[in-house]
């Protein structure tokens, strides 16, 4: 397969000659165009009319007595339902000629108050690929159905995983997966960025990446539009946040983004933590944690593990999990023990 | 200005041959200009790695030019290439536009995976499973009847 890339090389039409003269003339033109403006104040001076329209008809809603409350007949339970894509990348094989295996899997998860039921390693498989053009391949290695490890103690497994079902009963709200964070209501958490930083470190103390992390997973969790802004607002004033400003993600969707330092993972080093929301519902779309600095060929700027986030909703049904996979059954990870 | 100059002068020919192999020569130059005046007015949003970013004004500015023109303006070739160069290029042809754009950004443009995922506004994991599709598509077409009665015929005349 990698020969068919270089084959598809030497296919390469030939490169059209410069016209040196042209370039030179056409520089001269571009740079005595006059450049754009920076497009928030356009855009404030183009919309403030609106604004203050806008603001008018907030300040009479909110001004306006409430109208009764019509008596609900009693609804079924509400659901928080997440359906997330995975995929991180490991170094494996012959530390002296590694190569790279990719994770790629779907979440389901539903939350409730006291319960959640999650579907684990959905649409799952475990990709060979090599780190570099020309570099090493699972199949130069023999296509081995297990691949160690590079810097670690497990093999992994290639090939498509077994999805599994958990349900669990916990008390309050968890936050991820993985996650020991518990809340008892989210709707009492504050929506000021300060007093939400302050509940948060009760919980994971203060570390400015933990705290990160768990206004991350406050982000994509079921709470209210001005507690997530207040936890993108506190993510960028945490040590070492960067703002990155307008991102385009995704197949072409844009959102905003910020990034914190993250620590080094057991292969990787200069590692950060990047999470783009969208700016109009603040949502989260993805997160993704990146290599800064090059390694094992990998260029600056890779993701090393990815989630995007496909689908965050309230639903009023239950969770549809697969009909043939055992409730809280064994969980064929594909990462194993040697 | 310096900065721009630089930039423009170092990715002026990676821009110009992304154009030509996209939209053949005639448009080639006009596209790579055009590529530039955007890049100057949104100077303020060029990241430090430029390339990419002006591949991916370049890929938009070529799509518009495909959607005014009803026929592609077709790429001359050398006639002196070999037939295995050839069939290449034609089993190329018959994947989708989506396909070619995804090999020919690494094996012709020489980007890095990372590179080709911010030309086309994807995540570098989508990139390579984009990436490992199209190369079993080609490989496909490549093992196709198709291409083996033409290289049979080829072989006779």
């Amino acid at each position: 397969m990698e020969d068919l890339l270089k084959d598809l090389a030497q296919a390469k039409p030939p490169s059209p000659e410069v016209d040196r003269d042209r370039m030179e003339r056409d520089l001269a033109r571009i740079t005595a165009l006059p450049q754009e403006r920076p497009v928030r104040k356009q855009l404030v001076r183009r919309f403030a009319p609106l604004l203050v329209i806008g603001v008018v008809i907030v300040l009479a809603v909110v001004l306006l007595p409430a109208p009764p409350q019509p008596v609900q007949p009693a609804s079924p339970q509400k659901w928080w339902h997440e359906l997330t894509r995975q995929r991180s990348l490991m170094i494996v094989g012959d530390p002296a000629a590694p190569y790279g295996v990719y994770f790629d899997s779907k979440t389901d998860r539903w939350l409730a108050a006291n319960q959640q039921v999650t579907v684990i390693q959905k649409d799952g498989e475990v990709r060979a690929f090599p780190l570099t053009r020309d570099g090493n391949t699972w199949e130069n290695a023999g296509s081995p159905a297990t691949v160690p490890q590079v810097g670690g103690n497990h093999l992994v497994r290639i090939g498509p995983m077994k999805p599994a079902v958990q349900k669990t009963a916990v008390s309050g709200f968890q936050m991820s997966l993985h996650s020991q964070a518990r809340f008892d209501s989210l709707d009492s958490l504050p929506a000021e960025p300060r007093e939400l930083r302050k509940a948060l470190e009760t919980i994971v103390g203060n570390d400015a990446y933990r705290i990160g992390s768990l206004a991350m997973e406050l982000i994509s969790a079921n709470v209210r539009d001005d507690q997530r802004r207040a936890a993108f607002e506190l993510i960028k004033t945490l040590d070492g946040a960067r703002f990155l400003g307008d991102v385009t993600v995704l197949d072409e969707r844009r959102g905003i983004g910020v990034a914190i330092a993250a620590p080094a993972t057991f292969q990787f080093s200069d590692v950060e933590t990047q999470l783009v929301v969208d700016p109009q519902t603040g949502l989260p779309i993805v997160k993704k944690d990146v290599i800064t600095t090059s390694q094992f060929g990998l260029p600056a700027q890779m993701p090393i593990s990815e989630v995007d986030y496909l689908l965050l909703e309230q639903v009023g049904f239950e969770p549809i999990v697969p009909q043939d996979v055992p409730v809280n059954g064994e969980v064929e990870s594909p990462i194993i023990e040697r | 200005m310096e900065d721009f100059a630089t930039v423009y002068r170092e990715c002026y020919p990676r821009v110009l041959a992304y154009a030509a192999s996209h939209a053949g020569p005639r448009l080639a130059e006009d596209i790579t200009s055009e590529t530039f005046t955007i890049a100057w007015r949104k100077a303020g949003q060029m990241p430090s790695n430029a390339l990419p970013w002006l591949l991916g004004i370049a890929r938009n500015l070529v799509r518009a030019a495909h959607r005014q023109t009803t026929t592609y303006e077709l790429t001359d070739f050398p006639a002196d290439d070999d037939f295995a160069v050839i069939e290449l290029r034609a089993a190329l042809s018959s994947l989708s536009e989506a396909d070619q754009e995804v090999l020919t950004l690494i094996a012709w443009h020489g980007l890095a995976a990372a590179e080709a995922a911010q030309v086309l506004g994807c995540t570098t994991a989508t990139f390579f499973v984009r990436l490992h599709r199209a190369r079993r598509r080609l490989q496909a077409a490549l093992w196709t009847p198709k291409f083996d009665s033409a290289r049979e015929s080829w072989k006779t005349s």
